[in-house]
């Protein structure tokens, strides 16, 4: 009778009764997917259609094809512009690398009660608004900021020009994106059992070897996630850039925003916006290749 | 350092709080020795273990490993093979990379750890899978690429933290019989930890057996298994009836004991002292069933039993009796010796020889 009871509720059995045959995946995943197509893909195709349209100084809509957005993009201004954004990105990721691997592998091995603590200073400034941060860097690193009127009161020479230069977005980028090289890279040193280091070290393995030789390569999956996370997010900011890079240190977005909001050209800031979206997908797609051939090789 | 050494612990103590303490322990394990730490989970064994290893810091007492201080050394440089309960290979790496992790540690030139890297799966019976990944081997085969890993690094000591548990019983049993075949080729000074007497009764030249953060007995197999010299070995030893009693009469060496449910024995009594209180240990397998009849009567140490419970175990058949109605009795019978079916309520006389009644003062 109980083994009836088991098969009566199969997915065979259940076609039998005449009920309606959805994948599981339509209504757990489709939800999400419909909303994507909707105000994701939708809008994107707008975006590329409109990246295609000459620019009319009177309407935004001019179905007229030209390339020239893209040309213009070759010119010497943009292109330093997208190297910056890319630089800036590379900078801000690799120092995520080495201020997070080493909180990633604390708060992995830590106390449940020092893990719930760490998590939350970690996430912490996620939880304030990207310009009340920037403010508060402004605030600390201005020529009238404290740590210059700390230094005066100490003696010590010239007032520091910190602000509005590329180290001031970087720093702010780190604070920003720390977390998100942290919490894949956390998750996958969890799972490498403490016993493992323990066998590497009586084989002779000193703490830097272990890390070579067995935390970092069995991390690799989360940090190409972490790397992946952090660079995305750190080349396509706005707000951070706008308001503690001045005038000399511009950002992909920044010029993005200025071209649709102060020069009105919707078409050339739609091809911009193409430019950084393959750019993305390419650092992504170069991302996940070299995590999967780390995975093939173990 | 050589291959093989002698250790010796003295006075380790390791405490967890005011109240929780693991020793002092001390014993010494002589060059080429198969030593087993014998005791249920909680007793300090694996913390012992954990100590030599150098993962845990004592907090009194020394380990002294030839003649010099370990446990001042720093974990990596103790140079003591360790076999992990859990499965512990590197998963990225091939069974043969993690048998050379240790020596390309120790800038072994490539070539002689190929060398040495095949010699190590020969011995240990995995010849032609050192490109396998370890999770394209099985649970045994994992455990002997773990021991290979220790044991290229030919280590004076070898350490095991129950390497068999992860093991299904078939199996563990199997190697069981290759780590004693290997053990018997090589003669590495070994220290074995165990909650399975069966392991360390088959595998060790000599057992230690704890109790909550002490070493209760450390003797031989056959030794300890015999001569118990206390009720918790005893009852940890082998499964048997302790029976609280008191000696009544003595002549010599042969005692009367009446037992506390007022059942009254002939016994032998080896040690000195004169104590009353004894705890009479009876091995469920040194008690015969006798066939019922007059004649039976006349033998010492003969009593009617009622069956109360019959567990067929294969090769064993193990009864729960109840002799004159007074003391519960186990006993472990050959089931091909048996003459006839038993069950529960059935009559039987019983017979226990004085000498196999094993007298612990309480």
């Amino acid at each position: 009778m109980s083994s009836q009871v088991i098969y009566s509720s199969s997915p065979a059995e259940r076609r039998a009764a005449g009920r309606a045959q959805v994948a599981p995946w339509v209504w757990l995943a489709g939800p999400y997917a419909l909303v994507l197509f909707l105000f994701l893909a939708i809008p994107l195709c707008n975006l590329v259609v409109l990246s295609l349209f000459r620019y009319s100084a009177t309407s935004i809509w001019t179905p007229e094809l030209t390339a020239s957005n893209y040309a213009r993009i070759l010119d010497g201004f943009y292109i330093a512009l997208t190297l910056r954004s890319l630089w800036i990105g590379a900078i801000t990721t690799a120092l995520c690398v080495v201020l997070g691997y080493p909180l990633a592998y604390f708060l992995a091995r830590c106390s449940p009660r020092a893990l719930s603590l760490g998590l939350f200073l970690l996430v912490l400034p996620l939880m304030v608004s990207t310009v009340i941060r920037a403010f508060g860097w402004i605030i600390l690193l201005g020529r009238e900021g404290a740590i210059n009127s700390l230094l005066r009161a100490l003696g010590i020479g010239e007032p520091l020009g910190m602000l509005y230069s590329e180290g001031s977005v970087i720093v702010a980028l780190v604070q920003y994106v720390l977390p998100l090289m942290v919490l894949p890279l956390m998750a996958a040193i969890e799972r490498i059992p403490l016993s493992l280091e323990e066998a590497a070290v009586n084989l002779g393995s000193s703490a830097a070897t272990v890390f070579r030789r067995l935390i970092f390569p069995l991390s690799l999956p989360g940090l190409v996630s972490g790397i992946l996370l952090s660079f995305t997010v750190s080349i396509s900011v706005v707000v951070t850039p706008a308001l503690l890079g001045g005038r000399k240190v511009r950002m992909f977005g920044n010029e993005i925003y200025d071209q649709v909001v102060t020069a009105n050209n919707w078409p050339f800031a739609s091809s911009l916006a193409v430019m950084m979206i393959l750019l993305t997908f390419l650092a992504i797609a170069l991302g996940l290749a070299a995590g999967a051939r780390a995975g093939r090789r173990r | 350092m050589g291959t093989r050494a002698s250790l010796e612990i003295e006075g380790l103590v390791k405490r967890y709080s005011s109240d929780v303490q693991i020793g002092p322990v001390s014993f010494r394990v002589e060059e080429g020795e198969f030593f087993s730490l014998l005791g249920t989970s909680g007793c300090g064994k694996t913390t012992i273990l954990r100590c030599i290893a150098g993962f845990e810091t004592p907090d009194e007492g020394r380990i002294i490993l030839n003649g010099e201080r370990l446990d001042t050394k720093a974990p990596h440089k103790r140079g003591v093979g360790l076999v992990f309960q859990n499965l512990t290979l590197f998963p990225h790496l091939t069974a043969a990379q993690n048998i050379g992790f240790g020596l390309a540690l120790r800038k072994v030139p490539a070539a002689e750890v190929g060398r040495r890297v095949e010699a190590m799966l020969e011995l240990v019976g995995l010849r032609g899978l050192g490109a396998r990944m370890p999770n394209q081997l099985s649970g045994g085969q994992q455990q002997r690429v773990a021991l290979a890993r220790s044991l290229v690094l030919e280590p004076p000591l070898m350490l095991m933290d129950e390497p068999l548990s992860s093991l299904d019983l078939k199996l563990r049993l199997q190697m069981r019989e290759e780590l004693r075949q290997l053990q018997r080729r090589l003669h590495k000074t070994t220290i074995f930890v165990t909650h399975d007497q069966g392991e360390a009764l088959a595998l060790s030249d000599r057992i230690a057996v704890l109790s909550v953060g002490r070493i209760e007995q450390i003797g031989a197999p056959a030794e300890v298994y015999a001569a118990p010299v206390s009720c918790f070995v005893a009852d940890f030893i082998g499964s048997s009836n302790l029976l609280a009693s008191e000696i009544v009469a003595r002549r010599g060496e042969e005692v009367e004991i009446v037992t506390a449910a007022g059942l009254r024995l002939s016994a032998r009594w080896r040690a000195n002292g004169d104590a009353r209180a004894v705890t009479a240990l009876i091995r469920p397998d040194a008690v015969r069933l006798l066939p019922e009849g007059p004649d039976g009567a006349q033998v010492p140490n003969s009593f009617a039993a009622r069956v109360v419970d019959v567990t067929f175990l294969g090769e064993d058949i193990q009864l729960r009796v109840t002799v004159e109605e007074k003391e519960t009795l186990l006993i472990c019978q050959k089931s091909a010796g048996l003459p006839k079916a038993l069950s529960p309520s059935q009559s039987l006389r019983i017979h226990v020889e004085p000498s196999d009644i094993f007298l612990l003062s309480r």
